[in-house]
């Protein structure tokens, strides 16, 4: 997912010099053709994030188009104030793009998780928030970005992902912020990014069982389109939300937030990561059973809601 | 403008920001004193390139105030030179007003906003970068404080110009030595900083920050560093002009009260700068 975005970036560079690539020493072997070619569009900042967001600023004023490109930890708390202050204050347009968010550096840890970024980078003022889940969806977020510059913070995963929109993520689908996958009228799971092919797991397993459930991917978390999901959700009886980030701020505090000021008000469960949660060496599907947000446990989360 | 008049021209300074801000009592008085001669030297000796009448003109120079709790000192300079009206200067900090107690972009002749200290650095490194790929030979000056300069931030930004040659980038350190809660040296020793801008690859100077004569000396180095940026350490004093804020830490953001305020303008009657 995170080649998509720099292979497009690459060909818009080709004919755009215009474009500058910064990187806080975050590569990647399809950001080799990008550094070889076009030496002067790609900026290494250092090991250096808040120079990295200081100097995107600087060329951002001087009229460029900047993506700042960095793991995902380091390029939202390390940075943050750096982000606030002169992004986010001046409303410039510069793109964030983070890899590996939630728990995708599974084996780093804590210091490499971002159970927070949901809840830190949608407080940003001014900022939009897109999660895509699979590459269909990358490469159109992506080509938003680079053809509408505006302060974004893309959620990328280190990794491609299986395909779930298979030609279904249309210009219609991006303008709304999310996409009803399966529609039901029983219980609603919302989520995004790596959990949606969790979710929709769980929903084969449900259906299974005669249970009627719908799943939304709410990639645009920021800002959310309440009025449609409002009124997608009103005829679901029970909304679950599952989530890699800690619960205080996260996913499913975003669209709790969203459903009261709508007006929706229905029996409501968040999965998520639980304040103090235990950090241990294992892989992320480990993870996920340890911290609640498996497929098992979204279906047993489900049962219960319905 | 020649010496005598830039050495007027801090008398006028110094009596326009203190009625300012002493006006509305919001602001940072000596902070602005310890750098106005570099202002006036920058603003009013032919050191920048700029059109008052086209603040967006491509080629101007970019003076960006990082110490920004100063930023306010720009006002009545940017006033004076016709950036704005100088009826502005009068609604200062006022509801709805254009000039706040921190400048920011909406605010014409204004380049970034600033108030949180180490950006200022690595966001004109990006615009000097972006002038050299553009083939533009404009300069991007940036004041610092020497408070500032215990940013980690600033040391980051410190790397980048030398690497890439940015001769079009100019640091100029406000050394008062004194930050809010004490001087610099007792607080948290910074040794011999020109020394510490070299050994990141900058070209570096020290002068009197308060002596035209001796500014100049290190404003003639802008254009002859060969590839490297350059740094300009002034010693300052915080709050030169009025004797009892002078190097005193807790007039940061102190208001004079009344007697005070006389006891200032009569000290500011006379002129405190004599080259």
């Amino acid at each position: 997912m995170r080649d998509i975005f720099i292979e497009e970036a690459y060909r818009v560079a080709l004919e755009n010099r215009n474009l500058y690539f910064l990187s806080a020493d975050f590569g990647a072997k399809a950001l080799d053709d990008f550094r070889e070619d076009l030496p002067n569009n790609f900026v290494f900042a250092g090991i250096a994030e808040q120079n990295m967001v200081d100097l995107s600023a600087g060329l951002a004023l001087s009229g460029k188009q900047v993506i700042c490109y960095a793991m995902a930890p380091f390029i939202t708390t390390r940075c943050y104030e750096q982000t606030k202050c002169v992004i986010a204050s001046m409303n410039l347009p510069v793109t964030f793009v983070s890899v590996g968010v939630g728990l995708g550096y599974d084996h780093s840890a804590l210091t490499h998780f971002t159970p927070e970024d949901l809840a830190i980078m949608r407080a940003q003022n001014g900022i939009e928030v897109l999660t895509p889940c699979d590459e269909e969806s990358a490469l159109a977020i992506t080509r938003l970005s680079l053809e509408k510059p505006a302060f974004r913070y893309l959620r990328l995963e280190r990794k491609p992902q299986p395909p779930i929109y298979n030609g279904r993520f249309t210009p219609a689908v991006l303008e709304k912020g999310f996409c009803e996958l399966d529609t039901g009228k029983g219980l609603c799971i919302l989520s995004c990014g790596y959990l949606t092919h969790k979710a929709l797991r769980a929903k084969t397993s449900l259906s299974e069982k005669g249970m009627d459930v719908g799943v939304i991917d709410l990639f645009r978390i920021k800002p959310m389109n309440g009025t449609e999901l409002a009124k997608t959700l009103e005829k679901y009886s029970a909304i679950l939300t599952v989530e890699e980030q800690l619960l205080e701020g996260g996913f499913g505090g975003a669209v709790a937030e969203v459903m009261v000021d709508n007006g929706v008000i229905k029996p409501m469960r968040r999965l998520g990561l639980h304040d103090g949660f235990e950090v241990v060496n294992g892989d992320r599907d480990y993870l996920h059973n340890l911290y609640g947000v498996d497929t098992p446990q979204i279906v047993a989360a489900a049962e219960e809601l319905l | 403008m020649a010496y005598a008049e830039l050495i007027k021209k801090s008398q006028w300074f110094r009596n326009q920001l203190f009625e300012m801000v002493v006006s509305k009592g919001k602001g940072h008085i000596p902070s602005g004193f310890s750098c106005s001669e570099i202002l006036i030297a920058l603003y009013y000796g032919g050191i920048l390139r700029f059109d008052p009448k086209n603040p967006e003109d491509p080629g101007r120079d970019r003076f960006i105030m990082s110490k920004g709790h100063a930023a306010a000192s720009l006002y009545p300079i940017l006033a004076d030179l016709g950036y704005f009206a100088e009826e502005e200067l009068e609604c200062y900090t006022q509801v709805d007003a254009m000039l706040g107690m921190y400048a920011d972009i909406r605010i014409p002749g204004i380049e970034s906003i600033s108030g949180s200290l180490g950006h200022g650095l690595g966001l004109g490194s990006g615009m000097a970068l972006a002038a050299r790929h553009d083939g533009s030979d404009h300069r991007i000056f940036i004041m610092l404080g020497d408070g500032e300069c215990y940013e980690g931030s600033v040391w980051e930004s410190a790397y980048f110009a030398p690497h890439h040659k940015l001769d079009n980038l100019v640091v100029i350190v406000d050394r008062n030595q004194l930050c809010i809660m004490g001087r610099t040296d007792d607080l948290l020793h910074q040794g011999d900083l020109a020394e510490k801008w070299r050994s990141f690859g900058w070209e570096a100077v020290t002068v009197d920050g308060h002596s035209y004569q001796s500014l100049f000396t290190g404003l003639e180095c802008i254009g002859k560093t060969e590839g490297k940026p350059l740094a300009i350490i002034a010693n300052t004093l915080k709050g030169k002009g009025i004797s009892f804020m002078e190097g005193a830490n807790l007039w940061h953001n102190r208001m004079p009260d009344k007697e005070q305020a006389e006891q200032a303008r009569r000290e500011l009657a006379t002129n405190c700068i004599t080259s």
